[in-house]
């Protein structure tokens, strides 16, 4: 599990659905949730959160260009490459911490993933949990 | 058969028959009490109860005899008070052998005990039940193996109880004179044939009792079958 | 129904094998709950529902049962299990070895009443076996015996301490329902020790979680065991039943509500300190899982 500590900015409800939007030492995350209009008390504006994703849930990208849809986007550095025979995993500084990746063996070739690298690593909205961080 | 050995013999059996009797009474409560007090001079009580199978009966015999003795206070208070004496007299071996034979009463019992689960003397008081009715209804008939060990082991020493009846009870014929005794005495009087007679039977019966206490044990084992 | 409510605030020190532990409880149980003590072997549980009992007696505090003392260490009260009007269910199952079914029955009623007992036996599938002496039933039959005298006895509390600990998992999920049945025969409290969580969950109204001599945690079992501070809508809690180590990840079965296997893959930094047995959360998002419907 990838963890992140942020702070909730502004919150945007549709029947069930709720958007939230919190910041991480200055940029900005959106998660989808499906969450009752009675949300729990820590999930609310100002509240510090954990931003929660698995790292099979995190795409990594070089030299991106163009438009893309995913909201989620850091760039980092890649610190640690650790090559499995299908699946590999990409460890990864982003502003003081640090994220894992996991993706396919084929991919990290493809890319040519080594350490030092300066890639951008993104994850959809609909796939990041919020945790009440205590 | 002759009076004397008729009558050696009746005194031998009942010897026996009201030692172990007597044993039961005493012996239920008190392994009873050994087996789940936590007094803190519970293994002084313990080690008396035991000391008949280390002491040689000469060492206990005499110190019941001088106790008898009417110059003694116990002795002096049971002629005052009961008009009893108990030195060479047949209620004199008797106590003696009460206390002599304890340990092969109690012992069994108290392991019985000991080898029941707790739960159920818990699951009898928590039903409601008083340390009584659990004693009488749950305890004794789940240890009635260790029972029959215990009459049968009293009941077989005590027949072939012999130094300390001779120690207390002196050689009394149709008091105190009991079989174990008798056979002496007809050795001595080079009547093998008449010592033969005591010591066939002497023999069968505690062979008889001990094969009935093995087979029992080998019967009984309710815990494996739990 | 009357309230008798339980109130139970004991200190005792524990002897257990890792050494002493002090056992500290301040609660309260409401009347005609059915409450499970949760936690870790060693933790005081069994402890807690043999102070219940009047079996053992607590270093100080108060134990009442509605308006009745039953231990006030200020007052030098402690009544005995006999007069407590409980029913103690032990995990061994105690039935008496000498008498047969219905003679242990019989023995737990106050007062002897065969229509009550010949009842009870047939609520509990035993009319066939009542002749029989404990030592010629099977674990389920007698775990069933027990919970038929624990009820002939009346009692306005049923304490039951792993009832179900010694059957395989097919029988308990069958003797589950027994116990709930008896639950809802007796009208009473009941109050189970278990470290199941299925069984928790299936039986439980209420759970106190014991830690260490403490109670860290209460509530119903939502409440306990699901976790509300994760937003993620799937959750389900089950046990870790194997680790594999495959390629760079971890592949951890999970085996929830006592038959559903889950295979979750799982990273390093997932991993620690999770050992197999652990009760674990499984938690995704309400996006992610797909649904098929399946044939009749």
């Amino acid at each position: 599990m990838n963890k992140l500590p942020g702070k909730i900015t502004q919150m945007q409800q549709s029947g069930a659905v709720l958007l939230v939007d919190v910041d991480v030492d200055g940029q900005g995350f959106s998660a989808l949730l499906i969450e009752p209009a009675a949300r729990p008390e820590w999930l609310q504006a100002g509240h510090t959160v954990h931003l929660v994703f698995k790292e099979t849930e995190v795409s990594l990208a070089k030299n991106l260009s163009g438009l893309i849809s995913m909201r989620n986007r850091m760039m980092c550095n890649v610190s640690k490459v650790e090559r499995g025979e299908l699946l590999s995993k990409i460890t990864l500084h982003f502003r003081g911490h640090s994220i894992t990746s996991a993706i396919t063996t084929r991919a990290v070739d493809s890319l040519q993933i080594a350490i030092g690298d300066e890639v951008e690593a993104m994850v959809k909205a609909n796939e990041i949990s919020l945790m009440n961080s205590i | 058969m002759d009076a004397i050995f008729a009558e050696t013999l009746w005194i031998t059996c009942k010897f026996a028959v009201f030692t172990t009797l007597i044993l039961i009474v005493v012996g239920l409560p008190l392994s009873y009490w050994l087996a789940y007090s936590k007094f803190r001079f519970k293994p002084l009580v313990e080690a008396l109860v035991s000391m008949p199978m280390v002491l040689p009966p000469s060492v206990i015999g005499y110190y019941m005899l001088v106790a008898y003795s009417p110059r003694h206070w116990f002795g002096g208070w049971l002629l005052d008070t009961f008009n009893v004496r108990l030195a060479f007299t047949f209620e004199g071996i008797l106590l003696a052998s009460v206390i002599f034979s304890m340990p092969f009463m109690v012992q069994p019992l108290q392991n019985g005990l000991r080898a029941l689960p707790d739960s159920l003397r818990e699951a009898s008081y928590t039903l409601g039940k008083s340390k009584m009715v659990t004693f009488l209804r749950v305890l004794v008939p789940n240890i009635k193996p260790s029972i029959i060990t215990a009459i049968a082991l009293t009941f077989a020493h005590s027949i072939g109880e012999f130094g300390i009846v001779l120690m207390v009870g002196g050689n009394m014929p149709g008091e105190t004179k009991v079989a174990s005794i008798a056979i002496y005495d007809e050795v001595q009087a080079l009547n093998f044939a008449k010592a033969n007679q005591y010591a066939l039977i002497l023999f069968s019966i505690s062979l008889l009792l001990l094969t009935i206490i093995y087979s029992v044990n080998k019967k009984h084992d309710p815990w494996k079958a739990m | 129904m009357e309230s008798n409510v339980i109130t139970l605030e004991v200190e005792k020190m524990m002897l257990t094998a890792n050494g002493k532990l002090n056992l500290s409880v301040d609660t309260r149980i409401q009347t005609g709950e059915f409450v499970a003590l949760f936690g870790l072997s060693g933790a005081g549980k069994t402890t807690l529902l043999r102070i219940l009992s009047g079996l053992m007696k607590p270093d100080k505090g108060l134990v009442k049962f509605g308006d009745t003392v039953w231990f006030d260490s200020s007052r030098g009260i402690n009544i005995p299990p006999q007069e407590r009007n409980i029913s103690f269910m032990f995990q061994d199952y105690a039935l008496f070895p000498n008498m047969t079914v219905e003679e242990n029955i019989h023995f737990a009623q106050p007062m002897k009443d065969n229509a009550t007992a010949l009842e009870l036996l047939s609520i509990f599938g035993l009319s066939e076996f009542r002749k029989r002496k404990p030592g010629g039933l099977s674990g389920g039959q007698k775990q069933r015996v027990a919970l038929a005298r624990a009820l002939a006895r009346k009692p306005q509390l049923l304490l039951l301490d792993e009832p179900l600990s010694a059957l395989d998992s097919g029988m308990r999920l069958t003797l589950q329902n027994e116990i709930y049945k008896a639950h809802q025969l007796l009208g009473a409290t009941t109050i189970m020790v278990s470290h199941d969580l299925g069984e928790v969950f299936r039986l439980a109204s209420h759970v106190l979680c014991i830690k260490k001599g403490q109670i860290s945690k209460e509530g119903t079992p939502d409440e306990v065991f699901s976790d509300s501070s994760i937003s993620g809508k799937v959750q389900i809690t089950g046990q870790v039943a194997r680790i594999a180590k495959q390629d760079t990840v971890n592949i951890v079965t999970v085996i929830a509500g006592g038959s559903q296997i889950i295979k979750v893959i799982a990273f390093d930094s997932d991993m620690e300190a999770l050992n197999i047995g652990d009760n674990v959360l499984v938690f995704t998002k309400a996006f992610n899982p797909m649904l098929v419907k399946l044939m009749a």
